[in-house]
Protein backbone atom coordinates (compact mmCIF):
# COMPACT_ATOMS: atom_id res chain seq x y z
CA UNK A 1 0.00 0.00 0.00
CA UNK A 2 2.57 2.73 0.89
CA UNK A 3 4.35 1.60 -2.35
CA UNK A 4 1.40 2.24 -4.16
CA UNK A 5 1.22 5.87 -2.82
CA UNK A 6 4.69 6.25 -3.57
CA UNK A 7 4.15 5.34 -6.53
CA UNK A 8 1.90 7.68 -7.45
CA UNK A 9 3.58 10.86 -5.79
CA UNK A 10 5.88 10.06 -7.91
CA UNK A 11 3.70 10.27 -10.77
CA UNK A 12 2.46 13.14 -9.88
CA UNK A 13 5.44 15.19 -9.70
CA UNK A 14 6.76 14.11 -12.21
CA UNK A 15 3.48 15.29 -14.17
CA UNK A 16 3.66 18.36 -12.45
CA UNK A 17 7.39 18.95 -13.75
CA UNK A 18 5.98 17.81 -17.27
CA UNK A 19 3.49 20.45 -16.88
CA UNK A 20 6.05 22.92 -15.65
CA UNK A 21 8.97 22.27 -18.42
CA UNK A 22 5.84 22.45 -21.46
CA UNK A 23 4.75 25.65 -19.83
CA UNK A 24 8.34 27.01 -20.35
CA UNK A 25 8.68 25.57 -23.55
CA UNK A 26 6.01 27.18 -24.84
CA UNK A 27 7.67 30.47 -23.51
CA UNK A 28 10.82 30.62 -24.53
CA UNK A 29 9.17 29.56 -28.39
CA UNK A 30 6.57 32.54 -28.10
CA UNK A 31 8.98 34.81 -26.66
CA UNK A 32 11.70 33.82 -29.05
CA UNK A 33 9.95 34.52 -32.08
CA UNK A 34 8.84 38.01 -30.61
CA UNK A 35 12.50 38.43 -29.92
CA UNK A 36 13.58 37.39 -33.47
CA UNK A 37 11.04 39.45 -34.93
CA UNK A 38 11.91 43.11 -33.01
CA UNK A 39 15.54 41.92 -33.99
CA UNK A 40 14.75 41.60 -37.70
CA UNK A 41 12.61 44.34 -37.74
CA UNK A 42 15.60 46.80 -36.23
CA UNK A 43 17.55 45.29 -39.35
CA UNK A 44 15.82 46.06 -42.04
CA UNK A 45 15.30 49.75 -40.52
CA UNK A 46 18.70 49.97 -40.40
CA UNK A 47 19.44 48.91 -44.12
CA UNK A 48 17.07 50.96 -44.88
CA UNK A 49 18.25 53.85 -43.59
CA UNK A 50 21.96 53.20 -45.48
CA UNK A 51 20.23 52.59 -48.43
CA UNK A 52 18.25 55.74 -48.40
CA UNK A 53 22.10 57.86 -48.04
CA UNK A 54 23.39 55.77 -50.88
CA UNK A 55 20.03 56.61 -53.29
CA UNK A 56 20.39 60.26 -52.00
CA UNK A 57 24.47 60.00 -52.77
CA UNK A 58 23.78 58.59 -56.13
CA UNK A 59 21.07 61.49 -56.74
CA UNK A 60 23.33 63.98 -55.56
CA UNK A 61 25.85 62.54 -58.59
CA UNK A 62 22.75 62.37 -61.00
CA UNK A 63 22.65 66.05 -60.29
CA UNK A 64 26.25 67.26 -60.56
CA UNK A 65 26.22 65.29 -64.19
CA UNK A 66 23.17 67.00 -65.39
CA UNK A 67 24.88 70.39 -64.43
CA UNK A 68 28.29 69.69 -66.00
CA UNK A 69 26.32 68.72 -68.97
CA UNK A 70 24.83 72.37 -68.73
CA UNK A 71 28.19 73.54 -68.47
CA UNK A 72 28.99 74.32 -64.90
CA UNK A 73 32.57 73.14 -63.59
CA UNK A 74 32.25 69.81 -61.85
CA UNK A 75 34.22 70.02 -58.58
CA UNK A 76 36.50 66.87 -58.51
CA UNK A 77 36.23 67.35 -54.18
CA UNK A 78 32.37 66.76 -54.43
CA UNK A 79 33.17 63.84 -56.56
CA UNK A 80 35.70 62.28 -54.27
CA UNK A 81 33.18 63.05 -51.46
CA UNK A 82 30.26 61.24 -52.82
CA UNK A 83 32.58 58.37 -53.82
CA UNK A 84 33.95 58.29 -50.15
CA UNK A 85 30.67 58.20 -48.24
CA UNK A 86 29.30 55.48 -51.05
CA UNK A 87 32.02 53.43 -49.84
CA UNK A 88 31.40 54.17 -45.67
CA UNK A 89 27.86 53.07 -46.49
CA UNK A 90 28.53 49.96 -48.22
CA UNK A 91 31.08 48.88 -45.60
CA UNK A 92 28.37 49.81 -42.61
CA UNK A 93 25.59 47.78 -44.88
CA UNK A 94 28.32 44.92 -44.82
CA UNK A 95 28.88 44.98 -41.15
CA UNK A 96 24.69 45.05 -40.47
CA UNK A 97 24.58 41.80 -42.82
CA UNK A 98 26.88 40.00 -41.30
CA UNK A 99 25.91 40.28 -37.75
CA UNK A 100 22.35 39.76 -38.69
CA UNK A 101 23.92 36.47 -40.41
CA UNK A 102 25.78 36.13 -36.87
CA UNK A 103 22.52 36.52 -34.65
CA UNK A 104 20.78 34.10 -37.69
CA UNK A 105 22.74 31.20 -36.70
CA UNK A 106 22.71 31.54 -33.34
CA UNK A 107 19.30 29.28 -33.49
CA UNK A 108 21.35 26.70 -35.31
CA UNK A 109 22.24 24.30 -32.04
CA UNK A 110 19.94 24.93 -29.12
CA UNK A 111 22.77 24.28 -26.37
CA UNK A 112 26.48 24.97 -27.20
CA UNK A 113 29.22 26.33 -25.40
CA UNK A 114 30.05 29.93 -26.05
CA UNK A 115 32.23 33.11 -26.04
CA UNK A 116 29.97 34.94 -23.42
CA UNK A 117 31.81 39.00 -24.53
CA UNK A 118 31.29 38.06 -28.25
CA UNK A 119 27.62 37.26 -27.37
CA UNK A 120 27.49 40.40 -25.70
CA UNK A 121 29.39 42.36 -28.15
CA UNK A 122 27.04 41.09 -31.00
CA UNK A 123 24.12 41.83 -28.54
CA UNK A 124 24.52 44.87 -27.90
CA UNK A 125 25.36 46.16 -31.71
CA UNK A 126 22.06 44.40 -32.60
CA UNK A 127 20.19 46.71 -29.72
CA UNK A 128 22.02 50.04 -31.26
CA UNK A 129 19.64 49.82 -33.98
CA UNK A 130 16.63 50.81 -31.83
CA UNK A 131 15.52 53.68 -32.31
CA UNK A 132 16.06 54.62 -28.24
CA UNK A 133 19.37 52.50 -27.98
CA UNK A 134 22.31 54.48 -26.00
CA UNK A 135 25.69 54.24 -26.15
CA UNK A 136 27.09 51.27 -24.75
CA UNK A 137 30.38 50.45 -23.68
CA UNK A 138 31.58 46.66 -23.13
CA UNK A 139 34.58 45.63 -21.29
CA UNK A 140 36.19 42.74 -20.22
CA UNK A 141 37.93 42.37 -16.08
CA UNK A 142 39.04 39.07 -17.14
CA UNK A 143 41.09 39.71 -19.93
CA UNK A 144 40.53 36.27 -21.42
CA UNK A 145 37.50 34.27 -22.79
CA UNK A 146 35.06 33.44 -20.60
CA UNK A 147 33.03 30.00 -22.44
CA UNK A 148 29.67 29.46 -21.14
CA UNK A 149 27.35 26.22 -21.55
CA UNK A 150 24.24 28.22 -22.48
CA UNK A 151 21.00 28.42 -25.31
CA UNK A 152 22.78 31.61 -27.36
CA UNK A 153 19.21 32.53 -28.53
CA UNK A 154 17.90 32.60 -25.45
CA UNK A 155 20.43 34.67 -23.67
CA UNK A 156 20.83 36.64 -26.60
CA UNK A 157 16.96 37.75 -25.46
CA UNK A 158 17.96 37.55 -22.11
CA UNK A 159 21.00 40.43 -22.54
CA UNK A 160 18.65 42.39 -25.05
CA UNK A 161 15.85 42.53 -23.10
CA UNK A 162 17.85 43.91 -19.86
CA UNK A 163 19.40 46.48 -22.73
CA UNK A 164 15.91 47.82 -23.43
CA UNK A 165 15.46 48.07 -19.61
CA UNK A 166 18.66 49.51 -18.97
CA UNK A 167 18.07 52.33 -22.27
CA UNK A 168 14.70 53.13 -20.76
CA UNK A 169 15.77 53.44 -17.58
CA UNK A 170 18.69 55.98 -18.13
CA UNK A 171 16.70 58.23 -20.78
CA UNK A 172 17.84 59.47 -23.93
CA UNK A 173 21.29 60.88 -23.47
CA UNK A 174 22.23 57.91 -20.70
CA UNK A 175 25.35 56.30 -21.14
CA UNK A 176 25.74 52.24 -19.83
CA UNK A 177 28.28 50.38 -18.63
CA UNK A 178 28.53 46.59 -19.09
CA UNK A 179 32.05 45.06 -17.42
CA UNK A 180 32.44 41.31 -17.82
CA UNK A 181 33.53 39.88 -14.09
CA UNK A 182 34.44 36.44 -13.31
CA UNK A 183 34.70 37.46 -9.08
CA UNK A 184 31.99 34.82 -8.45
CA UNK A 185 32.57 31.20 -8.69
CA UNK A 186 30.90 28.97 -11.37
CA UNK A 187 30.14 31.72 -13.44
CA UNK A 188 30.57 34.90 -14.64
CA UNK A 189 28.56 38.45 -14.47
CA UNK A 190 27.65 40.93 -16.32
CA UNK A 191 27.52 44.44 -14.54
CA UNK A 192 25.69 47.05 -16.06
CA UNK A 193 26.03 50.67 -14.90
CA UNK A 194 25.39 53.90 -15.30
CA UNK A 195 27.45 56.80 -13.99
CA UNK A 196 24.55 59.50 -13.54
CA UNK A 197 21.18 57.60 -12.23
CA UNK A 198 19.76 54.16 -13.41
CA UNK A 199 16.27 53.85 -12.46
CA UNK A 200 16.01 50.11 -11.34
CA UNK A 201 12.23 50.27 -10.44
CA UNK A 202 10.08 47.26 -11.82
CA UNK A 203 13.36 45.55 -12.53
CA UNK A 204 13.06 42.59 -13.34
CA UNK A 205 10.10 42.19 -15.48
CA UNK A 206 7.97 39.16 -15.59
CA UNK A 207 9.41 38.35 -19.36
CA UNK A 208 13.30 39.11 -17.66
CA UNK A 209 12.82 37.12 -14.72
CA UNK A 210 11.55 34.06 -16.69
CA UNK A 211 13.93 34.20 -19.38
CA UNK A 212 16.70 34.31 -16.64
CA UNK A 213 14.96 31.35 -14.95
CA UNK A 214 14.84 29.36 -18.23
CA UNK A 215 18.57 29.63 -18.29
CA UNK A 216 19.54 29.22 -14.79
CA UNK A 217 20.39 32.96 -14.25
CA UNK A 218 20.13 34.89 -11.37
CA UNK A 219 19.33 39.03 -11.24
CA UNK A 220 20.51 40.65 -8.20
CA UNK A 221 20.36 45.02 -7.96
CA UNK A 222 22.98 46.15 -6.06
CA UNK A 223 21.04 49.39 -5.11
CA UNK A 224 24.56 50.59 -3.30
CA UNK A 225 26.12 51.58 -6.36
CA UNK A 226 23.25 51.52 -9.03
CA UNK A 227 24.15 48.18 -10.91
CA UNK A 228 22.21 45.16 -11.90
CA UNK A 229 24.30 41.96 -11.59
CA UNK A 230 23.73 39.27 -13.96
CA UNK A 231 25.49 36.11 -13.12
CA UNK A 232 25.53 33.64 -15.62
CA UNK A 233 26.65 29.92 -14.71
CA UNK A 234 29.27 28.27 -16.45
CA UNK A 235 26.53 25.42 -16.84
CA UNK A 236 23.43 25.32 -15.17
CA UNK A 237 21.55 22.53 -13.97
CA UNK A 238 19.04 23.13 -16.09
CA UNK A 239 20.68 23.73 -19.35
CA UNK A 240 23.32 20.76 -18.35
CA UNK A 241 19.86 18.53 -18.15
CA UNK A 242 18.86 19.82 -21.48
CA UNK A 243 22.11 19.24 -23.11
CA UNK A 244 22.28 15.20 -21.82
CA UNK A 245 18.43 15.08 -23.10
CA UNK A 246 19.30 16.73 -26.40
CA UNK A 247 22.22 14.31 -26.68
CA UNK A 248 24.36 17.52 -26.98
CA UNK A 249 28.46 16.32 -25.71
CA UNK A 250 30.36 19.24 -26.91
CA UNK A 251 30.10 21.88 -28.82
CA UNK A 252 32.67 24.96 -29.36
CA UNK A 253 32.49 28.62 -29.56
CA UNK A 254 34.20 28.14 -32.71
CA UNK A 255 31.34 26.77 -34.66
CA UNK A 256 29.37 30.05 -34.62
CA UNK A 257 32.51 31.64 -36.62
CA UNK A 258 32.78 28.75 -38.90
CA UNK A 259 28.64 28.80 -39.69
CA UNK A 260 29.12 32.55 -40.51
CA UNK A 261 31.84 32.26 -42.72
CA UNK A 262 30.69 29.02 -44.79
CA UNK A 263 26.79 29.67 -45.29
CA UNK B 1 9.54 77.73 -49.43
CA UNK B 2 11.13 77.47 -46.66
CA UNK B 3 11.12 73.72 -44.91
CA UNK B 4 12.94 71.83 -42.11
CA UNK B 5 14.36 68.26 -42.10
CA UNK B 6 14.34 66.52 -38.96
CA UNK B 7 16.08 63.06 -38.79
CA UNK B 8 19.02 61.88 -36.76
CA UNK B 9 20.55 59.85 -39.92
CA UNK B 10 22.73 63.17 -40.77
CA UNK B 11 24.11 61.87 -43.95
CA UNK B 12 20.86 61.36 -45.49
CA UNK B 13 19.43 64.50 -44.61
CA UNK B 14 22.35 66.98 -45.22
CA UNK B 15 22.22 65.31 -48.82
CA UNK B 16 19.02 65.53 -48.97
CA UNK B 17 19.06 69.24 -48.35
CA UNK B 18 21.84 70.40 -50.68
CA UNK B 19 19.66 68.27 -53.62
CA UNK B 20 16.79 70.23 -52.21
CA UNK B 21 18.65 73.32 -52.25
CA UNK B 22 20.18 73.11 -55.80
CA UNK B 23 16.33 72.72 -56.95
CA UNK B 24 15.31 76.01 -55.72
CA UNK B 25 14.12 74.98 -52.00
CA UNK B 26 15.60 76.51 -48.64
CA UNK B 27 15.79 73.30 -46.35
CA UNK B 28 17.34 73.30 -42.78
CA UNK B 29 18.40 70.10 -41.24
CA UNK B 30 18.12 68.92 -38.29
CA UNK B 31 19.30 66.00 -36.23
CA UNK B 32 17.39 65.78 -33.25
CA UNK B 33 13.63 67.03 -32.17
CA UNK B 34 15.12 69.34 -29.29
CA UNK B 35 17.05 71.24 -32.01
CA UNK B 36 13.93 71.43 -34.63
CA UNK B 37 11.75 73.03 -31.20
CA UNK B 38 14.82 75.70 -31.08
CA UNK B 39 15.08 76.38 -34.69
CA UNK B 40 11.27 76.71 -35.45
CA UNK B 41 10.34 79.15 -32.68
CA UNK B 42 12.95 81.56 -34.58
CA UNK B 43 12.36 80.41 -37.86
CA UNK B 44 9.07 80.71 -39.66
CA UNK B 45 8.76 77.70 -41.95
CA UNK B 46 6.25 76.22 -44.01
CA UNK B 47 6.81 72.60 -44.04
CA UNK B 48 8.89 69.67 -41.35
CA UNK B 49 9.67 67.05 -42.91
CA UNK B 50 10.01 64.60 -39.67
CA UNK B 51 11.83 60.98 -39.70
CA UNK B 52 9.01 59.16 -37.30
CA UNK B 53 11.62 57.34 -35.01
CA UNK B 54 14.08 59.00 -33.92
CA UNK B 55 16.04 59.27 -29.92
CA UNK B 56 14.40 60.97 -27.48
CA UNK B 57 11.19 61.96 -29.21
CA UNK B 58 9.06 60.03 -32.10
CA UNK B 59 8.17 62.17 -34.93
CA UNK B 60 4.69 62.29 -34.35
CA UNK B 61 5.49 63.47 -30.59
CA UNK B 62 7.09 66.24 -32.50
CA UNK B 63 4.66 66.84 -34.82
CA UNK B 64 2.23 67.78 -31.58
CA UNK B 65 4.74 69.88 -30.28
CA UNK B 66 5.68 71.65 -33.55
CA UNK B 67 1.71 72.56 -34.35
CA UNK B 68 1.55 73.77 -30.85
CA UNK B 69 4.29 76.09 -31.60
CA UNK B 70 3.24 76.92 -35.23
CA UNK B 71 -0.01 76.05 -35.88
CA UNK B 72 0.36 76.46 -39.52
CA UNK B 73 2.95 74.05 -40.11
CA UNK B 74 2.28 71.58 -42.57
CA UNK B 75 3.99 68.15 -42.23
CA UNK B 76 5.50 65.30 -43.86
CA UNK B 77 6.53 62.20 -42.70
CA UNK B 78 9.75 59.51 -43.51
CA UNK B 79 10.15 56.11 -41.86
CA UNK B 80 12.50 53.48 -42.51
CA UNK B 81 10.27 51.37 -40.35
CA UNK B 82 8.42 48.55 -43.46
CA UNK B 83 5.59 50.14 -45.38
CA UNK B 84 4.92 53.37 -44.96
CA UNK B 85 1.15 52.10 -45.15
CA UNK B 86 1.60 50.87 -41.59
CA UNK B 87 2.03 53.90 -39.62
CA UNK B 88 -0.87 55.67 -37.57
CA UNK B 89 -2.92 57.14 -39.71
CA UNK B 90 -5.16 58.27 -37.28
CA UNK B 91 -3.04 60.75 -35.53
CA UNK B 92 -1.28 61.92 -39.27
CA UNK B 93 -4.56 61.37 -41.48
CA UNK B 94 -4.01 64.88 -43.04
CA UNK B 95 -0.27 64.38 -43.31
CA UNK B 96 1.94 62.99 -46.46
CA UNK B 97 4.71 60.05 -45.23
CA UNK B 98 6.99 58.50 -47.19
CA UNK B 99 9.00 55.02 -47.11
CA UNK B 100 12.69 55.54 -47.51
CA UNK B 101 14.86 55.66 -49.30
CA UNK B 102 13.08 59.05 -51.12
CA UNK B 103 12.29 60.25 -54.18
CA UNK B 104 13.31 63.32 -54.21
CA UNK B 105 10.48 64.53 -57.24
CA UNK B 106 7.55 63.06 -55.52
CA UNK B 107 8.90 65.14 -52.57
CA UNK B 108 9.09 67.88 -54.47
CA UNK B 109 5.71 67.46 -55.50
CA UNK B 110 4.19 66.42 -52.56
CA UNK B 111 5.85 69.72 -50.74
CA UNK B 112 4.18 72.38 -53.68
CA UNK B 113 0.68 70.50 -53.21
CA UNK B 114 0.87 70.95 -49.26
CA UNK B 115 2.09 74.62 -50.02
CA UNK B 116 -0.08 75.71 -52.26
CA UNK B 117 -3.48 74.30 -50.62
CA UNK B 118 -3.16 76.40 -47.75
Amino acid sequence: MENLSTRLLDHQRNKQMEINMNDAMNFINMEGLKFFGKVNASISHELKNILAIISETAGFLNDLTDLAKQGQELKLSLLEGCSESIAEDIQRGFTTIKQMNRFAHSVDTPIKEIDLFDTLELTVNLSEFLSFANKVQISNNDKETQSILTCPFLLQNLIYQILIFTYKATGPDGDIQVRLTSEKEEGTSLIFSNPGQLALEGFPTQKIQKTADALGVELTINSSCNELDIWIPYASNKITLLAKELQIDSYTANSEGDSTTNR
Amino acid sequence: MKIILVDDEKKFINMLAKRLAMRGISADAVFSGDEAIKKITSTAYEVAVLDIKMPGISGLELRRKLSAINPDLKFIFVTGHGAANKVDKKIIEKDYYFSKPLDIEILIKRLNEITSSG
